[in-house]
């Protein structure tokens, strides 16, 4: 260990910065190690994890604090034909728009979809967790989980991170034995059972337009268009929403994604549509 | 939040031959919430001078007036047009005046000499340090990104319509990437002998 001694490394030292988490110990690299750290986080040593480590990121005073992408505009409803669910792509770290062309839409599995309000990795991340539960339990039980129990095994996983600053608001949209299914799961553990939600800083907006126009017997075409007018508006009105409303129908045969539309293209058109209306 | 972010502003001018662009967006919002898309920034302050005032928008208000009320004192005691170089220093000295309590405006100037025509462009910081340039002075909330685009767009001794188009691609591509600007944008070129006003049609988000 030649290059070891030079650089004065020392295998095994108890005083690394990275103390030992609960599967493995950081020291002597194993094969092992490197398969199994993976599946654990690891924190920093000494540290109160609830206290110390969200406000250190996201205090305003904070000397490390990090922007996460946040700011969005989601929604979903349930009419006669199942469950609409728009979203915006837009991404902020802050002021600066980071992109334009996010998935806001996660494809949990072919009839479930998850929505992503918040900070964008913690949404991605675990969801991608949920799916592998949601696939293990079809594998054990021989049959598709159910949209509650889906919601529940995201609400209940994120509580254990309850206080470290994940920041997630998503809808677990999804078609099962009772029919299509709606529920609200956040990074505080809160759990909604629901009709229509709209998450994220320019859901207020969409709300307004969702409450003026919805009914139950939308037809197909209407219900497409109040999810993506609503999306708009609130790309319109919301600083931090923007980009491209996408658009997905959940179906009794699982979801379809149904359009990718710019906000600017529905801007123009919508003006269009309200000076014919205007000339009448 | 920092306080010149508050409403969020994008400003830029630009010289060319014979001729000066002033560029700014029309976003009045307060944080998140867009309040409305026709917010003007960009003020006439003679026939061949206007000054952009990006920044917190009631000291953008109350900047134009204080500085108008000098302006016309000038006017009445001179009894000339001002000269840009001269309007800079009145107002970077209106906004040392409060350098322990300043105005949040930090703004951009774009101007003809009223006898020899030469273009003129200069910006300050909030409380007056100018800065006078030969190619672009940029100016908000997405000043990195107006940097970047100016930067790589510019060319010297451009025409008054080329210098149109490469304001307007700096500008509209600067504040798509900045999400407290934008909404709308108007363009002034100021020639010798007239001044053109565009509007550009923009993203709305």
């Amino acid at each position: 260990m030649a290059l070891a001694d030079v650089c004065g490394f020392k295998l095994g030292n108890e005083h690394s910065y990275f103390g030992p988490c609960a599967e493995g110990e950081m020291g002597m690299p194993t094969l092992k190690d490197a398969l199994r750290m993976s599946e654990s986080f690891t924190f920093p040593c000494g540290v109160n994890l609830q206290r110390d480590i969200n406000t250190a990121f996201t205090s305003d005073d904070s000397k490390v604090k990090i922007q996460f992408d946040h700011g969005t505009t989601t929604l979903a409803f349930k009419f006669q034909h199942g469950v609409i669910v728009a979203v915006d792509s837009r991404a902020t770290a802050g002021p600066s728009i980071e992109s334009q062309t996010v998935k806001k839409v996660i494809e949990i599995n072919p009839y479930l979809l998850g929505t992503m309000a918040g900070g964008a990795a913690d949404c991605m991340y675990w969801e991608r967790v949920l799916a592998s539960q949601c696939r293990v339990y079809e594998l054990r039980n021989k049959e598709r989980i159910s949209v509650a129990a889906a919601s529940k095994l995201l609400a209940n996983i994120v509580y254990d991170y309850k206080g470290m600053g994940l920041s997630m608001g998503t809808m677990i949209v999804g078609w099962d034995k009772k029919g299509p299914a709606l529920y609200y799961v956040d990074s505080d553990g809160e759990r909604l059972v629901g009709h229509m939600f709209s998450v994220g800083s320019g859901s207020v907006y969409a709300y307004g337009v969702l409450d003026s126009d919805y009914r139950w017997d939308l037809t197909q075409e209407e219900a497409y268009d109040l999810g993506r007018r609503a999306i708009y508006h609130a790309t319109h009105r919301d600083a931090y929403s923007g980009g491209v409303v996408n658009l997905y129908h959940m179906k009794e045969t699982g979801w379809e994604k149904i359009s990718q539309t710019d906000t600017a293209e529905l801007h123009y058109q919508y003006k269009a549509e309200k000076e014919k209306k205007g000339k009448k | 939040m920092s306080i010149l972010s508050y409403n969020g502003a994008a400003i830029m001018a630009m010289k060319g031959k014979n001729c000066v662009a002033i560029a700014a967006d029309r976003r009045f919002g307060i944080q998140a919430q867009t309040v409305s898309m026709d917010f003007d920034k960009v003020f006439e302050m003679g026939p061949n001078l206007f000054i952009g005032l990006p920044g917190l928008a009631t000291d953008v208000q109350t900047v134009l007036a204080r500085l108008k009320f000098r302006l016309n004192m000038y006017e009445l005691r001179e009894n000339r047009r001002i000269k840009p170089k001269t309007f800079m220093s009145m107002v970077s000295n209106l906004l040392y005046e409060r350098r322990f309590g300043p105005y949040f405006v930090e703004p951009v100037i774009a101007g003809l000499d009223p006898k020899s025509g030469e273009p003129y462009i200069a910006s300050m910081d909030l409380i007056g340090c100018p800065m006078e340039t030969n190619d672009f002075v940029v100016s908000g909330t997405c000043s990195e990104q107006m940097y970047g685009m100016c930067e790589s767009l510019w060319e010297p001794d451009l025409a008054p319509d080329d210098l149109f188009e490469t304001i307007s691609q700096a500008l509209m591509n600067a504040f798509d990437r900045d999400a407290v600007s934008g909404w709308g944008a108007v363009v002034y070129i100021i020639e010798k002998d007239k001044v053109t006003k565009r509007m550009l049609k923009t993203r709305q988000d």
